[in-house]
């Protein structure tokens, strides 16, 4: 059978009433993740886990997906209307969004954003749909040497790509390592960096970090900015709807530059941030007048929101087909796969391709549902918004330290929580990116069985990860990430050197 | 060099002393690491192989940042926080500590009901009876949630008990 088949049962899994339920109920309260300060995609996920425990896996993974997607679209709501990134992915969309939204045109940039990606994400759906099973197929043959280097190069293209500073990035991921050997060793049973504390036996959960980084570390920074938040009203007219998506065709150059920008930055590790922001500078760069941008021009606003949606339901791909997920939140949704019974990975295609395939069919169903619905209740959600943060703040605090109880109804979580949050708003005014400390809380107990395995097969010689082409292949690309940067700087220096040799000849 | 207000501080300072601090923990994981065996033992690599070279890692990377921020002048004149952000910042953070305080005692529902009541009271400057009302509200609304909804227990505390509540 092939994957169009896979796909139709999928459908047919997936199109119930309960689900279809599920799946609104998930888009909503992912748009009102998206546009309360403090609570974003991954942090989101996290609260909403701990509460899919009992439920079947199937109806827990449409619930946080569709959770995600409509956070995403969320997070582009308030950029537009109170010129706030509800998620950092969305920060790009400010830059022309909310100018457009207040020289009168609130619907007409709403409407741009919402559809360019609605668009961005079916076109990462389409390219999961052709490419995950053979991705697993290919990914059938690794052992551990080669997951250990997949690992590595995930995390090498982490320190290569990114926009912070190396050693930053490389400290934020090895703590995160750090957290995930804490507590009881599965291959010796021995108790590992407890120091004395019954309490870190379990260990440190992947949820509490995200909760706290993420979730408390952001309403800290929120509280320093002050907490007015002056938006524009907006009230969206049906008219204005359909003239915009009649003008939607003459973007279709920067839709499709942005969606291969988006879909390539999703698989690798960039994740969705990198992407719009990557896509806003090429749509600037290829664009003949140049005048409008930064005012409100369309294609800054379709560009850098459909490479974030893109980028976003990419990064499933990789966590779905080979374990390693590609933004925050993905690693999030597999960490929850893990908790749920199952193993991320090539063997999932073939151990549970209902499951598989019932989470693709509800992605193309989630980004539908979520453009219709955001369309619908944007007024709703501004106006939340504007409920004062002595309200808004306090309520969000408890509803993350309730999450943070549920996960393993221990008070010592709690504290964890609020450790995690000041190093969270520490890290954050540093410049420290989380997302790979996040990737590595859930990556770490893998990716050190996989190195303690490849160890063994090998007697302690670490040549094995150079034994044969393919996890050569891959060891080579890693250190090229890592390297990625010296050799850019390298081209930039040439390339600026040598366009200040031709002004000077003109 | 810019002026400082009264009571800032320099991002500088704060790199160095987030760096350190990012350093103390790498070298309390290779401390843990070398107690848990970081050599070869009959069943492969030890328990502290891996983690012991993570601590290394940071501490690598920790001195990079550390080195940085101490001699290159990049974030020289930067503030990392003035006075008047400060205080609004731990106007906001005391209260969860007393919160977490509060809760530990007497459970998550009282200590919201409380917590709410609080910020609102002080913080947002409402009359008492919207206070209360609102508190009350979040604190029934988490229990319908949790308890009825997800059925997932909070913590409780004296008060639930004494009015039977499990």
């Amino acid at each position: 059978m092939g994957n169009f088949g896979y796909l139709m049962d999928g459908f047919a899994t997936v199109i119930t009433m309960h689900h279809i339920v599920i799946m609104i109920a998930g888009v909503m309260l992912g748009i009102l993740v998206g546009v309360l300060p403090g609570l974003g995609a991954p942090n989101g996920v996290s609260l909403l886990l701990p509460l899919t425990f009992t439920m079947d896996p199937i109806s827990a993974i449409i619930l946080l997906s569709c959770m995600y997607w409509g956070a995403l679209f969320g997070g582009s709501t308030t950029s537009i209307l109170f010129n706030i990134p509800g998620e950092p992915s969305s920060v790009a969309t400010t830059f022309d969004g909310y100018p457009m939204a207040r020289s009168g045109q609130a619907t007409r940039a709403l409407t741009l954003a919402f559809m360019s990606a609605g668009i961005g994400a079916l076109a990462g759906v389409m390219m999961i749909t052709l490419l995950s099973s053979w991705v697993a197929r290919f990914a059938l043959q690794f052992s551990s040497p080669e997951f250990f280097a997949v690992y590595f190069l995930a995390f090498a293209s982490f320190i290569g790509m990114g926009s912070n500073s190396a050693a930053k990035t490389l400290v934020m991921m090895m703590l995160g390592f750090a957290f995930a050997t804490v507590g009881m060793d599965t291959i010796s049973g021995g108790l590992r960096l407890t120091f004395g504390l019954t309490d870190l036996i379990k260990g440190v959960s992947f949820l509490v970090a995200v909760m706290g980084l993420f979730g408390l570390g952001e309403l800290l920074l929120t509280t320093e900015e002050g907490l007015r938040f002056e938006g524009i009203k907006a009230r969206v007219r049906a008219i204005d709807v359909v003239r915009t998506l009649k003008e939607m065709p003459r973007y279709g150059w920067s839709i499709l530059r942005s969606t291969i920008i988006g879909i390539w930055m999703g698989i690798t590790p960039a994740g969705p941030t990198a992407a719009s922001f990557m896509s806003y500078g090429l749509a600037r760069r290829f664009a003949k007048d140049k005048s409008q941008f930064g005012k409100g021009d369309p294609r800054g606003i379709v560009s850098p929101e459909t490479a974030d949606h893109s980028a976003g339901t990419s990064a499933l791909l990789p966590m779905l087909a080979l374990g390693v997920p590609g933004s925050a939140t993905a690693a999030v949704m597999m960490g929850g796969l893990m908790i749920w019974g199952l193993t991320p990975g090539p063997m999932l295609f073939i151990d549970r391709p209902d499951f598989v395939w019932g989470l693709i069919a509800s992605m193309y169903i989630g980004n539908v549902v979520a453009v219709l619905l955001v369309l619908t209740t944007v007024p709703l959600y501004a106006s939340i918004l504007r409920v004062p943060f002595s309200i808004v703040g306090p309520v969000i605090v408890a509803i993350i330290f309730s999450g943070a109880y549920q996960i393993a109804n221990s008070t010592f979580d709690l504290w964890l929580v609020l450790g995690f949050g000041v190093f969270g708003y520490l890290f954050k005014k540093l410049d420290y990116p989380i997302a790979p400390l996040v990737l590595a809380m859930v990556l770490g107990d893998k990716a050190e069985d996989a190195f303690r395995q490849s160890m063994l097969m090998s007697n302690g010689s670490l040549t094995i990860f150079w034994s044969n082409p393919l996890v050569s292949a891959i060891m080579a690309l890693g250190l090229l990430m890592l390297v990625w940067p010296l050799i850019a700087t390298a081209i930039g220096l040439r390339g600026s050197r040598r366009r200040a040799g031709q002004s000077a000849k003109a | 060099m810019a002026e400082f207000d009264k009571g800032s501080v320099s991002r500088r300072t704060m790199e160095i002393v987030t760096a350190l601090l990012t350093s103390a923990a790498g070298l309390s994981v290779c401390y843990g690491s070398w107690r848990s065996g970081i050599g070869w033992s009959e069943m492969g690599p030890g328990a502290g192989y891996f983690p012991f070279y993570i601590g290394v890692l940071i501490i690598l990377g920790s001195l990079v940042t550390l080195l940085r921020s101490i001699f290159l002048s990049r974030f020289r004149g930067e503030i990392f926080i003035d006075g008047k952000r400060a205080r609004s910042v731990f106007g906001f953070f005391l209260p969860i500590v007393a919160f977490l305080i509060v809760s530990l005692f007497l459970g998550l529902y009282i200590g919201t009901a409380l917590y709410i009541f609080a910020s609102m009271k002080w913080q947002g400057g409402y009359r008492w009876w919207i206070c209360i009302l609102a508190a009350l509200a979040v604190s029934a609304l988490f229990y319908i949630v949790f308890e009825i909804g997800f059925q997932v227990p909070l913590l409780k505390g004296p008060v639930e008990n004494w009015l039977g509540i499990y």
